[in-house]
């Protein structure tokens, strides 16, 4: 009974040092002792209770295994400045690669760092946080086999980029709060003028003709499609505003960044041809086409910098604390 | 969120480690094993923690500034450690860093204990 306790601790400091050259030496040493220890305690006989009070001065196994371990870190604190900057370096490139296989509709591939498949504009936003969590891993694991490596090696630090380390709390000023509110005013007339030209007419794209009644721009179903998305978007955005009134706090840019690029890859979805319910010539069509697609990716690729830009930076806050 | 400010027992450990070092590799200088280590720095009336005392004497036998060997000739083997001649050089250099720290505090508590007198007797 004693040993099953014994044993089982040892299996459970052995289960945490897994991957340790010096393992069985350890345990040996641990076993050793906790015997020494309870003998000691027993009067020379080892009873259950000698046993388990030898492992309890000990502590629990994953915090002894710890110990063990202390002197290696996953990445070395030098290095955990990189881990960031490598990361958002390499999410740059990986975000022009994907714009130019939207825009190619080829697939890319640097072997072995980065591969971009042939992806749809909806497909690429999708694309994007994982393409960041590619990079933030392939950095970890480089600067983990650096870190393992014991070597001194002197890393380049780029100056360009997303500076993330200037994590400046954003000042109250009573400018910032007029200002949220003037938007959110705006904003809520806005949604309000786009609700009642779709209760009115089912779309909010609309032309002026030399009749009294305004035309859809778009066709019936598209229309309503797109008119009901950017309502919501108008809709987020006033709620946004209104939010910054009463709080700071980098979550509300976060949730309505989120938002705005679930719209976008919506808008995406929507299939160009016989969009329009005006005719427009084929030569003016096929400029347009790419032009409106590339115009929303740009508008994805800046939503979702922003984006990531802070969550990292939210995340690395709460690290701080 | 608050911040949260360490407290002397933090404070301790910090500074055990240092002394942990020069502790045993002064005991050291007669060969031992792991439990007559424990058992005997507390007859010295300071308690050290089993579990910092295995993964340090670890760390210094990596280093190779002591050594040990495996007694089998007892019921229960034993892990005996002694010091090297490595061991002995980094103590002494451990030692003259210990005092000279000692030294400096000394001097300047000394100074401030002088001048809060001489300012209560102004």
């Amino acid at each position: 009974m004693a040993n099953d306790k014994l044993e089982t601790y040892l299996e459970e400091i052995s289960h945490y040092l897994s991957g340790r050259a010096e393992r069985e030496e350890i345990l040996n040493e641990i076993r050793s002792h906790i015997l020494e220890k309870a003998a000691s305690g027993g009067g020379g006989s080892l009873s259950d209770e000698a046993i388990a009070q030898a492992i309890a001065a000990l502590g629990p196994a994953r915090r002894l295994a710890e110990r063990y371990a202390e002197d290696r870190p996953i990445i070395a604190p030098a290095y955990k400045r990189y881990l960031f900057r490598y990361t958002t370096l390499l999410f740059a490139i990986h975000t022009v690669l994907i714009i130019l296989a939207v825009i190619f509709r080829e697939s890319f591939i640097i072997f072995p760092i980065l591969f971009v498949p042939r992806v749809s504009p909806f497909d690429a936003i999708l694309y994007l946080p994982m393409a960041f969590l590619a990079d933030l891993g392939l950095v970890a694991l480089v600067l983990y086999f650096i870190t393992q490596s014991g070597k001194d090696i002197a890393l380049p630090w780029p100056k360009f980029g997303l500076d993330l380390d200037e994590v400046k709390t954003p000042r109250r000023r009573f400018w910032s709060i007029f200002g949220a509110a003037a938007g959110a005013t705006i904003m809520l007339a806005i949604t309000s003028f786009g609700l009642h030209l779709l209760a009115r007419y089912n779309t909010i794209f609309l032309y002026l003709t030399q009749t009294k009644e305004p035309r859809p721009i778009f066709t019936a179903a598209a229309g309503y499609y797109l008119s009901l998305i950017i309502i919501i978007f108008f809709a987020a955005s006033t709620l946004t505003l209104a939010i910054k009134l009463f709080t700071e706090s980098r979550w509300v840019d976060i949730v309505s960044n989120a938002i705005s690029l679930g719209l976008i890859g919506l808008v995406l979805r929507q299939p160009l041809d016989n969009l329009f319910a005006i005719n427009i010539p084929d030569k003016l069509f096929s400029w347009l086409k790419p032009t409106i697609i590339i115009t929303l990716l740009i508008i994805a690729v800046t939503i979702a910098y922003q984006l990531i830009r802070d969550i990292v930076r939210v995340s690395r806050h709460h690290l701080q604390k | 969120m608050v911040k949260q400010t360490p407290d002397v027992g933090t404070l301790e450990t910090e500074m055990n480690r240092g002394f942990l070092h020069i502790l045993v590799l002064s005991l050291l200088e007669n060969e031992m094993y792991g439990y007559s280590m424990v058992k005997h720095i507390e007859s010295l009336g300071y308690q050290v923690e089993e579990n910092t005392l295995y993964p340090l004497l670890r760390r210094l036998e990596k280093n190779g500034w002591i050594t040990s060997r495996w007694d089998l000739s007892t019921d229960r083997p034993r892990k005996f450690y002694s010091i090297t001649p490595a061991g002995r050089a980094i103590r002494a250099s451990l030692l003259d860093i210990w005092k000279t720290q000692n030294s400096i505090l000394d001097r300047v508590t000394r100074i401030t204990k002088i001048t809060k007198e001489n300012s209560n007797g102004q």
